[in-house]
């Protein structure tokens, strides 16, 4: 299939247009090589990919290189028929230099190039008239006033584009516009001649921007997003993981009422219901973090958040940079450890990776939930406002960032050697404040869930399963405790003893380095086959009942909060750094501080 | 009296980074000492000699600097900002 290629700088509406050219005829791919999320799509008889969006063919950042490499490998592809060239419309003067980069480009590999000048609808509502007939004659490819958001002009595109791609010659950029000097020098003219007055189409962001980078409001409008953001995860979310639950437990009853007792509906009930379907009440969680996140991304803010953090995370030896991908920490270290990747300075970068699993990812979610509700009683001050098990989450949470804060700082100072030259400065466009699109948005939520249940979902299986099975035969000998699993879990108790901890919490931390969820399937599976109990809401209940000390839940919840348990976390860090030392040291040095915190709790409290 | 102290001034140089709030300036200089692809990336921002800017103030906790460039806005951290040599424009 002959492929078009899309490509764009950051903010200037390219998915959507992408979206309205593929329809829902998309996926996402992974390309061999570096991992780097490509989407393609049926565009007619075509294949439409959308490339990752950068600033410049001069890379700065990682993102940035691979960015261009990808786009080299794509015009050196035979199969390319053409490159749309996505450019922001109202920002003539500093998109054109983009379009005229990739049109150098594509001119010396003979491909043929469109540009799709965007979001021409808000050239429309300033009265503004752009002359695309003698831009295109300036530009020597032809150009499209669209907007992939009101529809507008993309009837005509459409058929551009087609024309174009199917042409048994391409329409390879006539003029040579020479070298980056004067492609600068062009893209200024150009812009003075044919685009809108700057002052008119950020009026509106800068007077937005006074309030929001101002000293006192910029400050307290941040705090309050971010309360408002992690608050929302378990308000707004609740209701949904109550009803997955339900929905759990009645499917639970159905199918093993259906069935009647034996050791199919003991496996039912413990491995798959107890242990699978324990993780699955976190699935809403995740989508409403990566919903927030998205609103925040789309509506412009997360760059100004990256600004206001940029002084504070210095003193750590951050960037403001590094905020995004902490930010999206608190949903999957795995993305986010990509999204570092925006970070421009290599010796920031690596730091924020190696403290990027200390945020409190959805993973422990379910851990931290189950621990909190065994250990901190269900209470409410200021009339429902506070509630304690909420301050607690928040606490775990907050103690994250605190530790990632001070392992940056120690890392930067102490470990990581300063190299100014290779050291690059922190500069960030600003995009406009826009309202958010909801179909890509919704469609993000969705995949990020599936996401999540597909990576974690075979391994906590495949966990429940054995532990199920190791835990529950020899089904005579007398129950759990000398059940094979029973025998392991004792010879590993004196690890865990120190923490005031019994082999089965033992073994459910063993298999959580897996992957933390685990932690919560792997003691539902066992307190599920020892209990009499096998209602899966009532695990919290369970080890109330069987009796945990406060210092080791607490120490507990410290270990979790410090231990780099998740198997892909470990190989993406692996793959992202090239080095097998690093991945190891981290997992070696959390382990040795979650163990040690753990310990200091235990016999503390 | 205004003639005999401008006469004995030396010239200032002013960077970006001491931009007033919402001034508008020239760039007259990038300085030596910063990464060429750094250089390279402010050059087609539009930090050119001749070209005119907006400064719009800094961030909170005295943080990086927001200057429009053309028709964007973009922050720039103080580093950067101290290698731009400009000219207040009247």
């Amino acid at each position: 299939m002959k492929k078009i290629v899309l490509v764009g700088k950051p903010n200037s509406g390219k998915s959507l247009l992408f979206n309205q050219l593929t329809g829902l005829r998309q996926k996402v791919a992974n390309y061999p090589g570096v991992t780097v999320e490509l989407k393609s799509g049926r565009f007619e008889q075509f294949e439409l990919i959308d490339y990752p969006g950068a600033y410049s063919l001069s890379s700065l950042s990682r993102d940035e290189e691979i960015a261009v490499s990808k786009l080299n490998d794509a015009l050196q592809d035979p199969a390319t028929a053409l490159v749309i060239c996505n450019l922001d419309a109202t920002r003539l003067e500093s998109s054109l230099m983009f379009g005229l980069q990739v049109q150098a480009l594509a001119r010396r590999q003979q491909k043929a190039v469109v540009f799709a000048l965007n979001m021409a609808d808000e050239l429309q509502r300033f009265g503004h008239q752009l002359d695309t007939v003698a831009l295109s004659a300036a530009l020597g490819s032809p150009v499209f006033a669209i907007s992939a958001k009101t529809l507008l002009g993309i009837h005509e595109f459409r058929q551009g584009v087609l024309a174009l791609a199917s042409a048994a010659e391409p329409a390879v950029p006539s003029a040579d516009h020479g070298d980056e000097q004067a492609l600068r020098d062009l893209s200024r003219s150009l812009s003075r001649q044919y685009g809108i007055q700057a002052s008119l189409v950020l009026k509106n962001q800068n007077r937005i921007d006074a309030f929001m980078l101002n000293n006192l409001s910029g400050g307290l409008a941040f705090l309050a997003v971010m309360f408002l953001l992690f608050q929302s995860i378990f308000t707004l979310a609740a209701p949904l993981m109550d009803a997955v639950e339900a929905g759990i437990g009645a499917l639970a009853q159905f199918v093993t009422g259906f069935i009647g007792a034996g050791t199919t509906t003991d496996f039912l009930n413990d491995a798959i219901f107890g242990g699978v379907g324990s993780f699955l009440v976190f699935v809403p969680q995740i989508m409403m973090l990566t919903l927030i996140i998205g609103l925040l991304e789309d509506s412009g803010y997360l760059a100004r958040a990256a600004l206001i953090c940029h002084r504070p995370l210095s003193f750590f030896g951050l960037s403001g940079r590094s905020f995004i991908p902490y930010l999206s920490g608190h949903a999957c270290a795995i993305p986010a450890i990509m999204a570092a990747r925006t970070i421009e300075s290599p010796r920031k970068r690596l730091i924020t990776m190696m403290t990027i699993p200390l945020m409190a990812c959805s993973a422990r979610l379910p851990v931290y939930a189950l621990l909190i509700s065994v250990l901190i009683p269900e209470r409410a001050y200021l009339g429902g406002l506070v509630n304690l098990q909420g301050v607690a989450f928040f606490g775990l949470y907050m103690m994250g960032i605190v530790i990632a804060l001070l392992v940056s700082l120690m890392l930067s100072r102490f470990v990581i050697s300063r190299d100014e030259k290779s050291d690059m400065p922190f500069i960030l466009e600003l995009p406009n404040y826009r309202l958010p699109h909801w179909k890509p948005l919704i469609v993000r939520v969705i995949s990020a869930a599936k996401s999540f249940v597909y990576r974690s979902g075979p391994v906590i299986f495949a966990v429940t399963v054995l532990i199920w099975l190791f835990g529950y035969f020899p089904h005579d000998a007398g129950g759990l405790e000398h059940s094979y699993l029973g025998q392991i879990g004792h010879f590993i108790e004196p690890v865990f003893a120190p923490l005031g901890l019994d082999w089965r919490y033992g073994v459910a931390i063993l298999m959580s380095f897996l992957a933390r969820e685990v932690f919560v399937g792997a003691l539902g599976t066992l307190f599920g086959i020892d209990g009499a109990d096998e209602n899966i809401a009532g695990l919290a209940a369970n080890i109330q009942a069987d009796g945990l000390a406060l210092g080791a839940g607490v120490g507990l919840l410290l270990f979790y909060v410090v231990a780099l348990q998740c198997v892909a976390t470990v190989a993406t860090i692996r793959a992202e750094t090239g080095s097998n030392r690093i991945a190891v040291g981290l997992v070696v040095g959390y382990g040795l501080l979650a163990y040690a915190l753990a310990y200091l709790a235990a016999n503390l409290l | 009296m205004t003639a005999h102290t401008t006469a004995i001034q030396t010239p200032v140089r002013h960077t970006l980074w001491d931009a007033p709030k919402k001034a508008s300036v020239l760039v007259v200089e990038l300085l030596a000492g910063l990464n060429p692809l750094v250089v390279n990336r402010l050059r087609e921002m539009g930090l050119e000699p001749g070209q005119q800017l907006l400064s719009l103030g800094r961030g909170p906790f005295n943080g990086p600097l927001v200057v429009q460039i053309q028709d964007c806005v973009y922050t720039l951290e103080r580093q950067v900002a101290q290698h731009i040599l400009i000219q207040p424009q009247l």
